[in-house]
């Protein structure tokens, strides 16, 4: 298993478009992988775009990524770094 | 006979009913025997391709004339591959021997209630999205062609229960005369569209699936919220006429959106825009205001069951700030009071809610609510121009009560070294007659006033506004009113602070243009009213509406002043 912090700091957050290129992203590795606030318990399936559009995360939360299987280490940091790119927005 | 709505969309239309039925099955648990499940699996599979290629379609179509709807179909897609979905249908048909149909029917039921708690209304509203992408589905299963708005053969009145997001998104903007559903109110999403497509639309409209029968001619006044039948030959032509001055005119007004509010005689008129949200659609407005002049806050408390947290208000203030740049953002203070209800705080059951504890003297008595919503805005001040504002101010000891409570929190705040802006203005709402008439005190100690003048009308002439059985007793244009008015923007004027208004009379071309003759040169408005007083403000000289003010506050009665308005200012209507 393997975990990374972040925190969102696009505009629009993990809404709409973001939402979309994040599951995107994340439906690409074979690995579990879950996003939660960082101070709360709730976790999302980061590959379910309803799961994470009910988390409601925006500008400025801070979460924590979490996947486990083979290529667990790529997946998380390919999730903390397209969040960390805002998405391509400002 | 006449119904009455929500006229959400501005505009006027006659024409046929076309009662739209969207494909609504009744579904109830089916099983598939044990050793089907292979064969279902593939079912689902197919079926799911099926709408994805339907999707494809609309979208294809859709980018070139409307790219952002087309978001919403690329949305739609996510939604049918949803990976926490799709394992659920999955398990209902592989473990549970669900069919698929039933199988889609208890998932999408499931995250539908899921995403229905959320605290962001943005997120709620998904919801419609859910629904959208399950009945496609389960219309598709039942091998239902498309039936939708994109192919209505002649102009009509679509008249429906509600309207999904994929109906408003695809209906022929050329066939579609007005709107008119049973449930929906203003921020609804068929009420957005019909407003961004300019469609006139009353929703709420009680049983309008009963009572209007498919094909009989009917009247759309979108400007009442009235849909009347069988009208007559009289009826027609005067609304024909109407719809025709109503399209002049807005074609006219339109022109003066985005000028600057200048009188002839080169005097400087601040108009700013009144919202009630944080939402991007009223943000847009600050593409053509000087600010805003009100922003409402209580949308944060009601329609939630937990109280807004700090953090949670901090964003949403940083984003309306940030939307403002450096034009002043005015937040007033949480407004509530016994007549609403809500669920994330228990308000008494007063007789007499407008005078009661509401509003100022709520957060009085609730201070970890007020200062939550004051440290949030203190820290959200750092990235733009905020100014806060008071409701509900009747004396000076709710003025330097509500002041102390302010420098509590600034004090805090420079403890827990958390940075704010130092140069927040505080001011009040000017809405109880007993703050008006010592306003030459008040404006020494405060920075700014805005009147809100639906509630000083209402508290002033002794009328319950909401009330039906008075509303002619409620009047605008009481001279009682402008020389009240006038006496606070003097004695702030004295002191050379702003008194602006936020509440309808400044809004109104006719009432607006005496507020400015009495010395008023903020007023902040919905933005659907900037058009007609920009227009107003670029055709007149504040001479004559100085004049025009010494006239109204010598007159004796609403009606006389209404009349002698209306004719004087015809032309810059």
């Amino acid at each position: 298993m393997y975990s990374r912090n972040t925190t969102v700091s696009n505009r629009t957050g993990l809404h709409a478009r973001p939402a979309s290129d994040f599951i995107a992203c994340a439906s690409k590795f074979k690995s579990k992988i879950t996003i939660k606030r960082a101070n709360e318990d709730d976790e999302a399936n980061a590959k379910s775009i309803v799961m994470l559009l009910s988390l409601g995360l925006g500008q400025g939360t801070e979460v924590t990524i979490t996947a486990k299987g083979e290529d667990e280490v790529e997946a998380v940091d390919a999730l903390v770094e397209l969040i960390d790119s805002k998405f391509g927005e400002d | 006979m006449t119904y009455s709505g929500n006229p959400v969309s501005p505009g006027i239309a006659t024409g046929p009913v076309f009662l739209y039925t969207p494909f609504k099955p009744q579904l109830s648990e089916t099983h598939i025997p044990a050793d089907a499940v292979e064969e279902n699996i593939r079912q689902y599979d197919e079926l799911r391709e099926k709408a994805k290629l339907e999707l494809d379609a609309i979208r294809a179509k859709l980018e070139t004339e409307d790219p952002e709807k087309a978001k919403i179909f690329a949305a739609h897609n996510d939604i049918l591959f949803d990976d926490a979905m799709d394992e659920e249908i999955r398990d209902g048909i592989t473990y549970d021997n669900f069919t698929p149909e039933w199988a889609i029917q208890t998932t999408y039921e499931k995250f539908i209630k899921i995403l229905s708690k959320a605290k962001d209304e943005i997120i709620r509203e998904r919801v419609a999205d859910l629904r959208d992408v399950r009945s496609r589905l389960i219309r598709i299963w039942h091998n239902v062609p498309e039936k939708n708005l994109s192919t209505l053969d002649k102009p009509v009145v679509v008249v429906a229960y509600d309207l999904f997001p994929s109906d408003t998104a695809t209906l022929d903007r050329s066939k579609v005369l007005a709107i008119v559903t049973e449930i929906g109110g203003p921020t609804s999403h068929s009420a957005i569209i019909a407003r961004s497509y300019e469609i006139p639309a009353v929703l709420g409209l009680r049983d309008a699936m009963t009572v209007l029968k498919d094909d009989e001619t009917v009247i759309v006044d979108a400007l009442t919220g009235k849909v009347m039948t069988e009208p007559d030959e009289i009826s027609l032509t005067d609304y024909a006429q109407k719809r025709e001055d109503y399209l002049v005119k807005g074609a006219d007004l339109k022109k003066y959106t985005d000028v600057t509010a200048i009188t002839k005689d080169g005097v400087r008129i601040n108009v700013e825009q009144n919202i009630g949200s944080a939402s991007a659609t009223e943000l847009e407005g600050a593409t053509c205001t000087d600010g805003v002049g009100l922003f409402r806050t209580e949308f944060l408390y009601m329609g939630h069951d937990q109280l807004p947290t700090e953090d949670e208000q901090f964003e949403i203030y940083k984003r309306v700030l940030k939307a403002f740049g450096s034009r002043p953002m005015i937040l007033r203070t949480m407004d509530i009071g016994g007549d609403k209800k809500l669920d994330c705080m228990d308000l008494l059951k007063e007789d007499n809610p407008f005078l009661g504890l509401r509003a100022l003297r709520l957060s009085f008595a609730h201070l970890p609510i007020f200062k939550t919503q004051l440290r949030a805005a203190f820290r959200a001040s750092v990235v733009g121009n905020l100014w806060i504002m008071f409701p509900m101010v009747g004396s000076m000891d709710d003025v330097r009560r509500a002041k102390a409570i302010v420098n509590e929190v600034k004090s805090e705040l420079r403890a827990e070294k958390i940075p704010f802006s130092e140069n927040v203005k505080i001011g009040i709402m000017v809405e109880i007659p007993s703050i008006a008439l010592i306003s030459d005190i008040v404006a020494k100690e405060v920075d700014f006033c805005s009147i809100g003048t639906n509630d000083l009308t209402q508290y002033s002439t002794a009328v319950d506004r909401l009330n039906p059985n008075v509303a002619s007793y409620y009047q605008t244009f009481h001279p009682a009113m402008f020389r009240l008015i006038g006496q606070v923007v003097r004695a702030f004027s004295a002191e050379g602070k702003s008194a602006g208004v936020c509440g309808e009379m400044g809004g109104n071309p006719l009432s607006a243009a005496v507020l400015m003759g009495l010395g008023m040169r903020t007023l902040s408005m919905g933005i659907a009213s900037v058009p007609s007083i920009k227009k107003l403000v670029t055709g007149t000289t504040i001479l004559q509406l100085e004049k025009l003010a010494n006239a109204v506050v010598n007159m004796s009665t609403a009606s006389e002043v209404e009349d002698y308005l209306r004719r004087e200012l015809a032309s810059v209507l």
